[in-house]
């Protein structure tokens, strides 16, 4: 049988306060850290979340300059609504959702622009949907690296050209990998609504990016 | 019956992730249908090429773009600090300023009336000195009707000595106590029964004389009076040489 010399032998739990404390790297701590001035805590905020908007909004608007500007303008207002931002969803949700507001913004304004496109003259007479300019190319390909950035990018040109309200949770769900509930959360609509939109979007590129399945 | 359980499946499958295993029905339904095996294999097939999209880097200078927008843009902070700063500079700017004008305006003050004490010790020395008569209090003269004619009043030259500039200032400010104002009341009426002599007192000068007469109703009327003669004779006799004043 042990003797207990010191207090210090006893082995205790590890304190509960300890477990209650919040992690000081999550997202809403570095947020509240921004809040009180703390210039770092948003560097750390933009460096983990700058390439996923990036590209999130590149996605959504298939330019990449305007992309990275309109992620710029996400972290703006982010920073400007700092002392606004509420904890009830994760920051993730808040901050994807300003970016979808502003990708689904830019479209809308290219609309409105009524840019002459080369793909209008591709439109079929009987009003169905408006085919990409892509002619096939015949040339041989070199080596299956390139027949994979041709798939990509074929498949960037068939999601420009769903409309926003289907490509949004497209490529939420493809290509972020994130879950219907926040995804519902993002677009604001219901779980439902978003299940039924990802399903016609893929059916839609079914149909465009038939070639290559 | 199957096309039923074909949609069951084929919804499974569109919400299940790439990763996911499907149900043990399901599976078993795409081993004996066709139809749905073809449809997964499509579906995964495009999903997975949908997903190999990857992520597209954000630039290298990203941040520091970032960083430079922040700061042209005007936040409640930083636009809060700097006018808190431009406060200050002007409070200072509006201290120093309401200072200064504050001194010039005494100073201003000041002069003025050391000025007018100057010039009325100034008078009042003169008046007091001995050999010289003591000048008459200056009394406010009443306001009168003014029954002297303008040419009168023109007749500002009153002595050949000059007075001094304090004493012009008095005159001046006496003179414009016996202002008249006779706009309300009603011109003379002049009668043609009366000599213009008894009236006005005429200069027998080459020059004809004229006198304007109002009225009172709006209506002037200037009369002209030549040069008197009696019968051939001229009483001036050399042209340049004038007789004094009111000797015929």
């Amino acid at each position: 049988m042990n003797t207990l010399t010191t207090i210090d032998e006893l082995a205790f739990a590890p304190p509960l306060q300890q477990e209650v404390l919040e992690d000081t790297t999550s997202d809403h701590a570095l947020l509240e850290a921004t809040r009180t001035g703390d210039e770092d805590a948003f560097a750390e905020l933009v460096s983990r979340y700058r390439n996923q908007i990036t590209s999130y909004i590149y996605r959504m608007t298939s330019d990449y300059d305007n992309a990275v500007d309109l992620a710029q303008e996400t972290f703006v207002r982010v920073y400007r609504a700092r002392d606004r931002y509420q904890r009830s969803y994760a920051f993730s949700t808040y901050i994807y959702r300003i970016a979808t507001n502003l990708a689904i913004s830019e479209l809308r304004k290219r609309k409105r622009r009524k840019l002459v496109s080369l793909t209008g003259f591709f439109q079929p007479s009987d009003g169905g949907e408006p085919q990409e300019l892509n002619p096939p190319d015949t040339r041989p390909l070199q080596d299956s690296e390139l027949v994979d950035a041709e798939r990509r990018n074929a498949v960037q040109r068939a999601i420009g050209t769903l409309p926003e309200k289907y490509r949004a949770p497209l490529i939420l769900r493809d290509v972020d990998g994130r879950s219907y509930d926040e995804i519902a959360r993002i677009l604001e609509t219901s779980e439902g609504t978003v299940k039924s939109r990802i399903s016609r979007a893929r059916g839609f590129l079914r149909e465009k990016m038939r070639a290559y399945l | 019956m199957k096309e039923t359980k074909c949609e069951i499946v084929r919804r499974e499958l569109e919400e299940l992730k790439l990763t996911d295993e499907c149900s043990v029905g399901a599976t078993q339904h795409l081993r004996d249908c066709a139809d749905c095996r073809e449809f997964h294999q499509r579906q995964t097939k495009l999903r997975q090429i949908v997903g190999s999209l990857g992520t597209v880097e954000a630039p290298p200078d990203f941040d520091f773009r970032l960083r430079a927008r922040l700061a042209n843009e005007s936040p409640a902070g930083g636009f809060h600090l700097r006018s808190m700063q431009w406060s200050f500079a002007s409070k200072g700017f509006a201290v120093a300023a309401a200072a200064l004008l504050f001194v010039v305006g005494v100073v201003y003050f000041k002069n003025i009336v050391s000025l007018k004490q100057r010039a009325t010790n100034e008078v009042a020395e003169q008046r007091n000195q001995p050999g010289q008569p003591a000048p008459r209090p200056v009394e406010p003269r009443p306001v009168v009707r003014d029954e002297t004619p303008a040419i009168a009043l023109n007749n500002t030259e009153t002595g050949p000595s000059r007075v001094k500039a304090g004493e012009r200032r008095v005159t001046a400010r006496a003179r414009s106590l016996v202002a008249v104002d006779s706009s309300s009341e009603r011109a003379i009426v002049l009668s043609n029964s009366q000599p213009y002599s008894m009236i006005f007192p005429i200069d027998a000068s080459l020059q004809s004389f004229k006198v304007s007469l109002d009225d009172g109703r709006g209506n002037a009327r200037t009369i002209s009076v030549p040069t008197l003669t009696f019968g051939s004779q001229r009483l001036v006799p050399v042209a340049t040489q004038f007789p004094p004043k009111n000797v015929w």
